[in-house]
């Protein structure tokens, strides 16, 4: 019998229920879809709705009024001289479309840039769960964004053939990058040393202030631009301003380690060197910057990510790059 | 020129040694030894389809050597390759005797300290041997009595033993031995060894009576399990069989152990876990249970320093292989792996234990299906392609490996009689005809991985 109780609702109660249950079921199979420095760019505050509204009426408004002065001159210089009126009208008319073809552009390059990184996502994840399919499609797609270069028409045959064989997607990624991504890196290094050594040079020799900081920027800013290229990115001004800003985001992301560990090193030599001249200490320093930045973006541009090849470390870089100063054989070196 | 001259004459005065790696290669019969050192060592010599394999790059040449072992026969590469690449490709017949094989490499060296040294030369010894007689290390800590009892135990639950068996219990081991009814004995338990082969049964001791070579009719040979009498007089039938097993022992297994086994420095495991899955619950735990007491015998761990020194060997890294695996869509290999990692958990965990590397891949020695789809009630099903001995090409689905090991091995371990909710077909398909590329041998899955596990780190 069962006991009276005073609250009927702690009396012991059994339902059954249909439906399988696994206790051993993974609770967080999925994997997290973005590496820290995204993470950290999405950290930073979002915009809010209402700011977004206010940009919207902004932008409008500004649109409204180049419209409007834009038709006002137009239709001025019409009322004005007519012919003058039909000239401005063509050139009007020819601007918005440059304007059209360079926004599409653009659109191309940003569409570019995010294919590489989300290739190298598929790739992460091909990685972690071992999945051969994904593992070939990452191939695939990398194998079409590398199709219209015919220097890399040798080595895609060769990949296509020793992939047959594999049935592991470890196996079928690391072929990929060697195959497709190591001689990709030589050239990125050669880039950077390049551009690493140009920013030490004209810090140093580069008399007025202000100046070196100007040319070290375009400096960095080419140097970015042409490793996306190399990796398949496409050229755009716009493109390059937002990879910069990435590589930005990456590098306050793992700033606090990198200045601690690698570039101690550039600061030390860079201190002896400023001992007998400040500027080439100076120059040192503003080298190493940039072949973090380079490095960075590297890593950034690169559809796959480093397993068969180490991360390139800056001191390497940097000494690599001022030993060729020296030397004037950086590409021999850059290759090997 | 000169300079390479005399280095090179230093070098053969003064020796860097060549390098030996003895490679086992373990596996019961029909487990896919020959194939796979044959497969191997093609592979090896046009390393096209080996991309997996790091050190290739490296190699200068490769050269099958003449074998060091005087005493041996050759293995027969050239005779099982022409079998398997032939006009009519079918698998070479079962191995019968114990033959050697030394492949050669010439490596470029590496780093600074290579190129000073110049190439050296690695060479990679492999036996085959008829996989009965591996059944045999089993034995080594078995006494004649626990051996005995054994065998009778598991006789009186298989209908291939209930001839012996009567046999064996009418018997008194307390009589004096009589030789012609200890051969007839002895013949009688043969021809059960030999049915319960056939029926696919792994443990099948004493390995030499399925092939006895020369030894046949020797006494060595010539005993059989027998209930231990009450009583043991001086001469009896019982103890002079207890004698001619210690001397099976003796003169058999350990110099077969200790010639080809003692000293290997690798070790590949092979395992057609796919055919005993195929044939049941029981088939796969009479697998299990030999493949653990087989492995017993090895001595597994990291080689230390003082072993080095010493100059004993050790096994470092053991590879745990199901072939066959070209019988499975890709999709399935991850659970063939699990499964054989599974199975021979008693050996792994004891390798792991004693700091040796271990690792289980699902491989084909030589590939011989291609993958297809069969449509099914609205499914797809990952199939393969194969060609059957009789010519036929089917495409077949063989049923779904559970991605969780426990759920066969546990049945199997409880001795269910056939599976719950599972079923499985297995065809037994022939080498295909392949269309030869230069520089590439004959197709296989992961030859490559397993070269570069158990050689790889060496070359």
């Amino acid at each position: 019998m069962v006991p009276h109780l005073e609250d009927p609702l702690k009396a012991p109660a059994m339902v059954e229920v249909d439906g399988a249950f696994d206790p051993g079921a993974e609770v967080f199979a999925d994997l997290p879809e973005a590496p820290m420095m995204e993470a950290v760019a999405k950290g930073a505050r979002r915009n809010s709705a209402f700011g977004r509204f206010a940009a919207w009426v902004f932008g409008l408004l500004f649109a409204l009024v180049l419209a409007v002065q834009a038709w006002r001159f137009v239709t001025g210089l019409w009322a004005a001289t007519p012919w003058l009126g039909y000239v401005a009208l063509g050139l009007l008319v020819l601007a918005l479309g440059v304007a059209a073809v360079q926004a599409a552009r653009e659109g191309l390059a940003f569409v570019r840039l995010s294919q590489l990184d989300g290739i190298r996502q598929a790739a992460l994840r091909a990685h972690a769960t071992a999945d051969l399919a994904q593992a070939r499609n990452v191939v695939a797609r990398l194998d079409r964004l590398y199709a219209p270069r015919p220097t890399m028409a040798a080595a895609r045959a060769k990949l296509a053939q020793s992939q047959a064989d594999v049935f592991d997607a470890d196996t079928v990624l690391r072929l990929t990058e060697e195959a497709l991504i190591l001689p990709l890196d030589a050239l990125a290094r050669a880039e950077v040393m390049t551009a690493t050594r140009q920013v030490a040079v004209v810090t140093a020799l580069i008399p007025l202030a202000l100046a070196d900081v100007v040319a070290a920027l375009l400096a960095n800013l080419r140097m970015i631009r042409r490793l996306a290229e190399i990796y398949g990115g496409r050229a755009s001004t716009l493109g390059s301003w937002r990879l910069l800003r990435k590589v930005f985001v990456s590098l306050l992301a793992t700033g606090a380690v990198a200045l601690t560990d690698d570039l101690i090193g550039s600061f030390a030599g860079g201190g002896i060197l400023a001992r007998l001249s400040r500027r080439f200490g100076e120059g040192v320093v503003n080298g190493a910057l940039t072949a973090r930045v380079g490095l960075a973006a590297m890593e950034i541009c690169r559809p796959l990510p480093f397993v068969v090849a180490k991360r390139p470390g800056v001191s390497a870089t940097v000494a690599q790059a001022l030993a060729g100063l020296v030397s004037r054989k950086p590409k021999a070196s850059a290759l090997s | 020129m000169r300079a390479a001259e005399l280095r090179a004459g230093v070098l053969r005065g003064k020796g860097l040694p060549d390098r030996v790696v003895r490679l086992g290669v373990t596996g019961l019969s029909r487990a896919g030894k020959t194939v796979f050192i044959t497969n191997l060592v093609a592979n090896l010599l046009a390393r096209g389809r080996m991309p997996a394999l790091s050190a290739a790059d490296r190699i200068e040449a490769v050269y099958l050597h003449p074998q060091p072992d005087m005493t041996l026969p050759r293995f027969a590469y050239e005779e099982h390759l022409a079998a398997m690449t032939g006009d009519d490709p079918h698998w070479p017949h079962s191995t019968r005797a114990v033959s050697e094989l030394r492949l050669s490499f010439r490596m470029r060296g590496r780093g600074v300290l290579g190129r000073v040294l110049g190439p050296q030369v690695v060479h990679l010894d492999i036996v085959d041997y008829p996989g009965e007689w591996l059944l045999d290390l089993g034995l080594l800590d078995k006494s004649y009595e626990d051996w005995s009892h054994s065998v009778l135990d598991r006789l009186s639950k298989r209908p291939e033993g209930a001839g012996y068996l009567a046999l064996a219990r009418a018997e008194d081991g307390s009589l004096p031995l009589d030789d012609p009814k200890a051969t007839a004995l002895a013949q009688a338990f043969t021809a059960y060894l030999h049915a319960a082969r056939q029926a696919g049964l792994a443990d099948c001791t004493p390995g030499r009576f399925l092939l006895p070579g020369d030894l046949a009719g020797s006494p060595a040979l010539t005993f059989a399990p027998l209930p231990k009498p009450a009583r043991l007089p001086k001469g009896c039938q019982w103890a002079a069989m207890q004698a001619r097993f210690e001397a099976y022992k003796t003169h058999i297994v350990r110099p077969f152990f200790r010639t080809h086994f003692a000293r290997i420095d690798r070790q590949i495991v092979l395992v057609d876990v796919m055919e005993a899955v195929h044939r049941g619950p029981t088939a796969l735990e009479d697998l299990r249970r030999t493949m653990a007491e087989v492995l017993l015998a090895f001595r597994p761990g990291r080689r230390g320093w003082l072993d080095r020194i010493m100059g004993t060997k050790r096994i470092d890294r053991i590879l745990f292989a199901a072939t066959k695996a070209d019988h499975l869509h890709h999709r399935q290999h991850p659970n063939l792996t699990a499964l054989t990692e599974a199975l021979l958990d008693e050996a792994k965990a004891r390798a792991d234990f004693a700091g040796a590397e271990t690792v289980a891949l699902s491989l084909a020695s030589l590939r011989c299906t291609v993958e297809d789809e069969i449509a099914r009630d609205g499914m797809v099903l990952d199939a393969v392609r194969g060609r059957l001995a009789d010519g036929r090409r089917i495409a077949l689905y063989p049923g779904e490996l559970p991605s969780d090991p426990a759920r066969l091995l546990a049945p199997a371990r409880a001795g269910a009689p056939r599976w719950l909710n599972a079923d499985y077909a297995l065809m037994a398909f022939e080498p295909a005809r392949f269309a030869a590329r230069a520089g590439c041998g004959p197709p296989h899955m992961r030859l490559d991985r397993a070269a570069e596990f158990l050689v790889g780190d060496l070359l």
